[in-house]
């Protein structure tokens, strides 16, 4: 049975690339390159699988700005078949956020949403419930494995204690875990071809706030004495050293 | 003040209890049945039994929260944890700041501390915000003995139908008191790496532990020796990292560790910035070398 399939995607800034200002502590955000967030790949990855299983559509939507063309791109290579981009991202507001992503949802006729259940960059893990409030459909939460059979998703949920399976009667909201896969990397080919497929693009009518009032955002002191070695011999004496000293 | 506490995770129950303890008074709704939980000074102890999904807690929690009174909701970062905080914060309307390691509260002020860009910067916040979910290491776990009345609520069961429990194996070591960490990432490259450096765990009586791949995706280790911002907060006195790259996520679990060493065999790892010592190179060559050396 095809199913419909909505995707909700972010961009987050590279985080290895951002430098912190050494005087001041504060990150360097400037020119600092988008990418695929980490577990809205995997989210990709699951939607892509069941596509190929049985067949169906996938709409992926995207809050951010202009930027994200490159991401949405590529999951397209990755299978999505149509993409949405919402423009008027300003910072993270899951509240916010949410209600952006939930409006569109409700436009889009579907069977499941899948997203992740934290982002790798604000990880405030607080979209799914959120998204599953707002459009008024279950949450199957941090999904390990997934099944789908007869518009019944199935999930086993991985949480700190216990391996919970659960089901629930599409349409659904599905967060998924980082071990649920292993995202693809779609082939040069595929990424050529999904580079001239049309994005739509529209732009937010919702009114952006902050969550909080920021008083101070600063990298944790790091004094670290960084020192590197390249001969092994040498580098392994000076540990040793070092562990000997606090064995002791 | 009046404060209402949802945990499904007994470590982080006890944390939050300590730390609100002289503060107000506290009301904790739990879905574990443990004796331990009345002795922390709680005005109530809630069992939350039935319906484990989170939208049947929240709902339960949602009608406790506006029939009681309570001024703000502490919740456990887990799971189920912050999707309970979710719908509550929809379904009350109220803001909810996520995943904090540190909060005052004055009056309607809230101060609050959390990591932002994945574990790289601190957020030193102010909001009215009245849910907070918190993340381990809030405060220490001190019983304030005495004996809490406690009581246990059915939850009705909702959308989502739980079909098999499986618990999970229990916690093998406490890497928190360990003074030395031998951690290990996805640079170990197989299973039996592992046998493999077990030797030079013994040899520094040290603790193994390992990024969250070596956990969590390849299970070459139990999930309770993750280090990193989703897994423990360690800060043993040498920590030594095996081939593992220096994501923040890891770096958010370990960063107050005394001494750090790395060994990795990219030059550019961004390990090295966050080490004192580290060796460029194959840790199966390294390791030997070093223990050679002890
Ligand atoms: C919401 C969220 C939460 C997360 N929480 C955590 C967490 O709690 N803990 C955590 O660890 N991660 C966490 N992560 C994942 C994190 O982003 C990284 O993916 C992970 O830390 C990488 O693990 P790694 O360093 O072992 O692997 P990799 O990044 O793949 O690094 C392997 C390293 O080993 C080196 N190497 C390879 N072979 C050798 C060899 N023979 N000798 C020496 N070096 C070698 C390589 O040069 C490389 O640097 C989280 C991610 C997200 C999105």
């Amino acid at each position: 049975m095809p199913y419909n399939i909505i995707v909700l995607i972010k961009q987050i800034p590279d985080l290895e690339l951002i430098k912190v200002n050494p005087s001041t502590g504060e990150p360097i955000l400037d020119g600092v390159p988008y990418r695929f967030e980490n577990l809205s790949k995997n989210a990709v990855e699951t939607a892509v699988r069941i596509k190929e299983k049985n067949g169906g559509k996938i709409t992926a939507i995207l809050f951010g700005n202009d930027k994200a063309t490159q991401v949405m791109k590529e999951a397209y290579a990755m299978g999505v078949d149509e993409g949405f981009i919402i423009t008027g991202y300003q910072e993270s507001n899951p509240i916010i956020t949410a209600r952006v992503l939930s409006e569109k949802i409700k436009q889009i006729p579907h069977d499941m949403v899948i997203l992740g259940n934290q982002s790798a960059d604000s990880m405030t893990g607080l979209l799914p419930g959120m998204v599953s409030s707002l459009i008024n459909e279950p949450l199957l939460s941090s999904a390990v494995s997934l099944e789908v059979n007869n518009r019944t998703a199935k999930i086993s949920s991985g949480t700190e204690r216990e391996v919970l399976e659960m089901e629930a009667q599409m349409p659904v909201v599905i967060s998924v875990a980082q071990e649920i896969n292993e995202p693809r990397f779609p082939p040069v080919m595929q990424i050529i071809a999904a580079g001239r497929k049309k994005i739509n693009i529209e732009s937010s009518q919702i009114k952006s706030e902050s969550m909080t009032k920021l008083v101070s955002r600063k990298a944790p002191k790091s004094d670290r004495k960084r020192i590197v070695f390249e001969d092994v011999d040498k580098g392994a004496q000076e540990v040793a050293k070092v562990i000997k000293e606090v064995a002791r | 003040m009046k404060f209402m506490i949802f945990s499904d995770a007994s470590d982080l129950s006890k944390q939050i209890m300590t730390y609100l303890r002289g503060k107000g008074d506290f009301f904790l709704y739990t879905t574990e049945d443990r004796p331990e939980l009345l002795s922390y000074g709680a005005t109530k102890v809630t069992v939350l039994k039935g319906d484990q999904t989170p939208e049947s807690l929240s709902s339960f929690l949602s009608s406790e929260f506006k029939s009681n009174g309570f001024d703000s909701i502490f919740i456990a970062s887990s799971v189920i944890g912050r999707d309970v905080a979710s719908y509550l914060a929809q379904s009350l309307g109220l803001k909810a700041v996520p995943e904090i390691y540190d909060v005052s509260i004055n009056g309607s002020n809230v101060k609050t501390k959390r990591y932002g860009l994945g574990g790289k910067v601190v957020l030193e916040e102010e909001s009215d915000a009245k849910i907070f979910t918190f993340i381990p290491g809030i405060s220490d776990d001190n019983p304030s003995g005495g004996n809490s009345p406690s009581e246990s609520k059915e939850i009705q069961k909702g959308r989502v139908t739980i079909t098999a429990v499986k618990p999970k194996k229990g916690r093998e070591v406490d890497l928190e008191k360990a003074s030395i960490i031998v951690s290990v990432g996805r640079g170990l490259g197989k299973k039996e790496g592992i046998q493999q450096i077990e030797p030079f765990v013994k040899m520094v009586k040290g603790e193994l532990a390992g990024s969250r791949p070596v956990c969590l995706d390849y299970k070459w280790l139990s999930e309770d020796r993750q280090v990193g911002y989703s897994g423990r907060k360690v800060k043993p006195k040498i920590y030594i990292a095996l081939g593992i790259s220096g994501q923040i996520q890891h770096i958010a679990g370990m960063r107050d560790s005394k001494i750090v060493i790395a060994v990795n065999k990219d030059k550019s790892a961004p390990i090295f910035q966050e080490a004192d010592y580290g060796i460029v190179g194959d840790l199966y060559q390294v390791v030997p070398k070093i223990m050679s050396y002890l």
